[in-house]
């Protein structure tokens, strides 16, 4: 089997944590800190840490607003998060597919 | 090994990427005061003694239009609360999806009220096209919420074809009772119904924000 799309699966991603937060901003537009953090059932501290990763390697952008008097955290994709994302899931597919054709 | 887990990988990718478009906000305090309101409504208006088919399209169409604004409300008041974005992308697909269905609603309506000679008997199919038409509009947004929303939409559309049958075959032969009657009728289903499914959500649904 060729090792090639397994070597090349993006280590940022690859996190079990970061792969769920990545997944999760690829089917909405945004999400709040607070919606992550109940769709997960993570820590607040797990998703700092793991979001500031992200935001690091430039696929995750970060708005901090006020909506009332309370403060708003979202989080969005960057096009080069999507990208990286896009990717990610192509190199699982060509490893299944490798799988299945007994390459 | 390596594709055993590539695969598991997409299926929790893709779990995941459809939970995020599920709206998970509390929908027991919405159900309840809908379902308050309308048995409110209903109530008002026998003691009002609203009867004309004017009276009695007017009168729902304004009563719906407290009912969403209660709705909204209640949406904002969570989102506030949990420090979430009203229009959260969740809620846009749910109100994308029940759009079409209020508006027909809406349209029978204003055509029920419109014409000053309408006789009675006409606007007795009003109550069940709303039942059908809102039955409709939740089983559509129940594909973005817990699925509970889209067995609830179809025992709407359910007791709405039920009615529709009894308001054909009573059409042309004994004839419908009093308008004043389909007050109950809006009340139970719109009023009844929501509160049994509030009360419901009350006691079911996990903690304060989640479906």
């Amino acid at each position: 089997m060729n090792p090639g799309p397994f070597l090349q699966l993006d280590r940022v991603i690859h996190e079990k944590g970061r792969l769920a937060i990545m997944s999760l901003l690829a089917a909405s537009p945004q999400l709040s800190f607070t919606e992550m953090r109940d769709t997960l059932n993570m820590t607040d501290g797990n998703i700092t840490a793991h979001i500031r990763t992200l935001q690091e390697a430039g696929y995750v952008s970060v708005t901090k607003e006020f909506q009332g008097s309370r403060p708003l955290t979202t989080f969005a994709l960057t096009g080069r998060g999507r990208k990286a994302f896009t990717t990610y899931i192509n190199l699982l597919e060509q490893i299944v597919a490798q799988t299945k054709s007994g390459k | 090994m390596e594709s055993s887990w590539a695969t598991e990988s997409l299926q929790v990718i893709r779990t995941l990427m459809e939970r995020s478009a599920i709206y998970r906000r509390a929908l027991a305090p919405m159900m309840l005061l809908v379902g308050g309101l309308g048995v409110a409504a209903a109530v008002i208006a026998w003691f009002a003694g609203i009867g004309s088919p004017r009276g009695f399209a007017a009168y729902w169409l304004i009563v719906s239009v407290f009912a969403l604004a209660g709705a909204f409300l209640v949406v904002r008041r969570q989102a506030l609360m949990e420090a979430e974005p009203v229009w959260s992308a969740p809620t846009r697909r749910v109100v994308q999806a029940l759009l079409p269905a209020f508006f027909v609603g809406l349209v029978c309506g204003v055509l029920a009220a419109w014409p000053a000679w309408r006789e009675p008997l006409q606007v007795w199919w009003l109550p069940p096209i709303w039942m059908v038409l809102y039955g409709c509009a939740l089983h559509s947004a129940g594909f973005f919420m817990p699925r509970g929303i889209r067995l609830f939409g179809c025992g709407f559309i359910v007791c709405g074809c039920a009615t529709l049958a009894v308001v054909n075959a009573r059409s042309d032969a004994a004839g419908m009772p009093d308008l004043a009657n389909a007050h109950w009728l809006m009340g139970a289903a719109f009023g009844g119904l929501h509160l049994a499914y509030g009360v419901y959500l009350g006691f079911t649904e996990k903690g304060k924000n989640e479906a």
